[in-house]
């Protein structure tokens, strides 16, 4: 089992892996989208455990809010 | 930030809540990161409001064609700012987007801020904003093409209807 867990944003992007991935991609959604600087602790503060086989590779899971590819 | 049930959210004593908009065959569609709901921004203390908005636009979505906050109200335990952002539709990309409803105004009394306010009240402000700006600033009617001056007829009053 590995340590995955999971931070929600109430815009409805949701992220799910390792514990540093979660944070790097949660900061920058913050940063990016939200105008938003969080400290680790903060993020760790609001993250969830999540119960996962995944193994390493598959890492993170952005549920993907913000920005736009040009349409076909 | 603050943990919520539903997860991360905004905080601090101002904050911007961004209607990004654009048309649709001829149809005012609300659309962002966040799909048709509010897209809520922190405001620094040390940030000017338009200039965090725009520079957050601009990177999360692309180049805005009007930037304007078009009202305030007290909630969330901070300021809330709304802007309407007017988008090309060659932005939307893969962003949910849903069709503008019409809806009443909430309107305040003669001295105190209406005790109510859905976000299709600040929407339906907004976008009324918007078509007197195109009617009154030249700036923004000379940015918005004619499409947008008819897709906002309908959110004209009547006595400035006369007028155009």
């Amino acid at each position: 089992m590995n340590d995955a867990i999971t931070v929600r944003c109430v815009c409805g992007w949701e992220t799910t892996g390792p514990t540093e991935d979660v944070i790097a991609a949660t900061r920058d959604h913050g940063e990016r989208i939200h105008n938003m600087a969080a400290t680790r602790e903060q993020i760790m503060a609001m993250a969830v455990a999540t119960p996962t086989m995944a193994p390493p590779s598959e890492a993170v899971i952005d549920t993907g809010t913000g920005g736009g590819a040009p349409r076909p | 930030m603050t943990r919520l049930a539903d997860g991360i959210d905004v905080e601090g004593p101002v904050q911007a809540e961004v209607f990004v908009v654009w048309l649709h065959d001829e149809r005012v569609e609300l659309t962002g990161p966040c799909g048709s709901a509010p897209w809520m921004l922190e405001i620094g203390e040390a940030e000017h409001p338009v200039e965090v908005v725009t520079r957050i636009v601009r990177a999360a979505i692309g180049e805005p064609i009007v930037v304007h906050s078009t009202s305030w109200r007290r909630d969330r335990g901070a300021v809330i700012l709304s802007f309407v952002v007017v988008i090309d539709p060659g932005l939307v990309g893969s962003m949910e987007s849903e069709p503008v409803a019409r809806t009443d105004l909430a309107r305040s009394e003669a001295t105190a801020a209406p005790r109510e306010i859905a976000h299709t009240q600040v929407v339906e402000h907004g976008l009324r904003h918007l078509a007197w700006l195109v009617h009154d600033d030249p700036v923004v009617a000379a940015e918005l093409s004619p499409a947008w001056a008819a897709a906002l007829a309908d959110y004209v009053p009547e006595p400035f209807r006369a007028l155009g």
